[in-house]
């Protein structure tokens, strides 16, 4: 009995991690995809709005995996993706693979130094410089809360 | 057999079954605690170099494979985005590659899986779901068999140590709620 339950144990500790890799979270469950265009161009109509996108994941954080950052539909186009810390843990072997992320979508009225703050932090976060004198004011940023996710690829 | 004998046995033999798991959660959860200071999964490598100016569209392949050749990356090329008009990323086998098209400014970034952590740290936040779940949660009703089936072998001349010492690991945790709530 005790080897049988050993055998189970061990088999599934060795099993291939990347088998169970490509869904995060609570799952996708909505079947209408929306472009991050539309939302970047309309952000009141999906404020509050649970939305499907789609694209490049092309940076994660890389300390906790409470963000990434998807590739717009269109040319110099991102939105950032950001999760609950510890729910759902991106991986950085996302960079670079296609991601379809189910979430909703939030906007923030930050003021000066909110803005100097969050950029202080990322730049900590992945290690590149920040110049404060570059913020000028305060700004409106837009996000998706991510509850679920899919990753191709991984 | 009788009822302390069962005890005696489940817990010895649930208890060695556990101990695999509790490693893995007991390595785990020390890295975890620390992700403020460190991802406990990777170690992010950063190389920069200077390519030079980057001439062409950067949406050409042709460009492209310029800008990779030199790198002299040997990698294959995965995806790309172009975050502003000066500047390309590339994506070579989960590597990222930031090109300054104007400066040749290259910022190569690497994530480099730490060996026994990343998988463990994969178990312990419950990347993989589904059955793993399940086994998650008998190992947490196996603990909790296990401690409440060791309250029940304690000996009597061990009796008041052993009150005291559960009294003791069952007030830790209140004293902090107490003080951090």
């Amino acid at each position: 009995m005790r080897i049988f339950l050993m055998t189970i144990l061990l088999v599934a500790m060795l099993s291939p991690a990347t088998t169970f890799a490509k869904d995060f979270g609570q799952g996708l469950t909505l079947t209408e995809e929306t472009a991050i265009s539309s939302i970047i161009d309309n952000p009141e109509a999906y404020v509050g709005k649970k939305v499907k996108v789609s694209g490049l994941v092309i940076d994660v954080c890389s300390t906790r995996g409470c963000w990434v950052y998807l590739a717009g539909d269109r040319d110099f186009e991102k939105i950032r993706i950001k999760v609950t810390d510890g729910e759902i843990v991106s991986p950085m072997e996302a960079r670079g693979k296609k991601a379809t992320v189910e979430g909703v979508v939030e906007s923030m009225e930050l003021t000066r130094e909110d803005v100097i703050k969050r950029r202080k932090h990322h730049a900590e976060e992945t290690g590149t410089s920040f110049d404060p004198a570059t913020v000028t004011s305060g700004e409106t940023v837009l996000r998706i809360r991510g509850l679920g996710a899919e990753i191709s690829g991984l | 057999m009788k009822w302390r004998r069962w005890n005696y046995v489940l817990h010895r033999d649930i208890g060695f079954l556990c101990i695999g798991l509790t490693l893995l959660y007991a390595i785990s959860g020390v890295a975890v605690n620390h992700i403020s200071q460190w991802n406990p999964s990777y170690r992010v490598e950063r190389v920069e170099t200077n390519i030079g100016p980057v001439l062409g569209n950067p949406s050409d392949a042709e460009t492209v494979r310029t800008i990779l050749a030199r790198l002299n990356e040997q990698g294959k090329l995965e995806s790309s985005y172009r975050p502003d008009r000066h500047s390309l990323q590339l994506f070579v086998e989960g590597r990222s590659i930031m090109i300054d098209l104007t400066s040749g400014h290259v910022v190569h970034d690497r994530a480099i899986p730490r060996p026994g952590l990343r998988e463990m740290n994969f178990l312990h936040l419950n990347h993989p779901k589904k059955a793993w779940t399940w086994l998650a949660d008998l190992y947490a009703v196996a603990l909790a068999f296990l401690a409440i089936s060791g309250l029940f072998m304690i000996r009597r001349k061990t009796l008041r140590r052993g009150l005291v010492l559960t009294g003791v690991g069952i007030l830790l945790p209140l004293l902090f709620l107490i003080v951090y709530l």
